[in-house]
């Protein structure tokens, strides 16, 4: 496994503060399974250089990713992705619900009955998972 | 933690800094930002004792200036003092000949991360190359603190990358960064303190995670909220 994998694509914004958007990248990391559970994660001073931040900045969003379970750490061994079902489960269903929430903010705008859009959203969801499953498929698909 | 307690500087008839008080921690990056002349430079000198104030204190872990405090602070200019027919690698020399606490293999490590070419002349060098050479001469001395007077005006986008990518680096942590900007803007996420500046006085400092935490707003929201732009 490359390290440095997915990390170099964070951006930023200015607005909220760091250490938060951290902990997210790390909840979006494990919900996609780029992080599994019990994975070895970069140390503080890694992941400071890997993002960019200040180390200071990785140091707090560790702090918080320990107080909330997500990531735990033993004695002197390097920190590790939870293995607590109930946690990933809840990790989970707290960035669906985030997604949901802002699609259906802006939906809200445009008079829909729901019939309608959700057959909107069956057919467009499909049509991406098709589209994002075929590169890993690979091979001759054209005979 | 360097303490600046009230200082005031006159110019003439001018004030450039009246009042001016705020802290620098270390293991902290600081920026003082403010517009053009607002006196973030004037002070980073006064921190030096390379120009005499008209009142206040200046207090480096508690001490106040002396020769000792020196070895614990460098100092990057906003342009490079080295002479121009110098190599760099003479240059690096110098600084050894001058400073006691110069770290050779530092210094190594840093012209390697920075690309440098040690056979090249520093007359010869380009104003952002010029600019990676001055940081390398600061902070290869083993200091708690490092004073930068603008380390990214007029470099190109790319060199400004590598020299924020020193910030999270081993290079910087520990140590007590306070640097002077007026372009914010690129380095936002990186810095622990904002000290905003207008003509001669402090009109905020604080916490840069805890006003995006408090406040929802950024460094630069705060800066258009001080000059009213």
């Amino acid at each position: 496994m490359k390290t440095g994998e997915g990390w170099e694509e964070v951006a930023f914004n200015n607005r909220d503060p760091v250490y938060l958007q951290v902990v997210r990248h790390f909840k979006e990391q494990i919900v996609t399974g780029r992080l599994a559970a019990g994975k070895v994660i970069p140390s503080r001073r890694e992941l400071g250089a890997l993002l960019k931040i200040n180390p200071n900045t990785a140091q707090r969003a560790y702090k918080e990713m320990e107080e909330r379970q997500l990531i735990v750490t033993e004695g002197n061994s390097p920190s590790r992705i939870t293995v607590d079902e109930n946690v990933l489960r809840a990790i989970r269903s707290e960035l669906l619900g985030e997604a949901v929430e802002a699609f259906v903010a802006s939906v809200r705008k445009i008079d829909v009955p729901v019939e309608e859009l959700l057959e909107l959203v069956k057919v467009k969801y499909s049509e991406q998972r098709s589209q994002s499953a075929l590169p890993e498929s690979g091979g001759n698909r054209d005979d | 933690m360097i303490e600046v307690n009230n200082i005031r500087k006159r110019y003439r008839l001018r004030k450039v800094l009246n009042g001016v008080s705020f802290t620098a921690e270390k293991g902290q990056i600081t920026c003082l930002t403010g517009m053009n002349g607002a006196g973030k430079s004037t002070i980073l000198k006064a921190i030096m004792g390379l120009t005499p104030l008209s009142g206040g204190h200046i207090l480096i872990d508690g001490q106040p200036l002396n020769k000792l405090a020196y070895e614990k602070i460098a100092f990057i200019p906003d342009h490079l003092t080295m002479p121009l027919g110098m190599r760099l690698s003479e240059g690096l020399r110098f600084m050894d000949d001058f400073y006691a606490n110069w770290d050779t293999g530092r210094a190594d490590e840093l012209m390697r991360f920075f690309r440098l070419e040690s056979s090249d002349k520093i007359g010869n060098l380009s104003k952002g190359t010029a600019a990676k050479f001055n940081l390398v001469l600061g902070l290869a001395q083993n200091t708690d603190y490092v004073l930068m007077d603008e380390p990214f005006s007029g470099i190109d986008l790319f060199s400004r990358e590598l020299i924020s990518e020193v910030f999270s680096s081993h290079l910087i942590e520990d140590r007590g960064v306070l640097l002077t900007t007026h372009e914010i803007g690129d380095i936002e996420h990186l810095i622990d303190k904002a000290v905003i500046m207008d003509k001669g006085t402090i009109f905020r400092d604080f916490n840069c995670e805890e006003v995006r935490s408090e406040e929802g707003k950024s460094i630069v929201d705060i800066m258009r909220e001080v000059y009213h732009a």
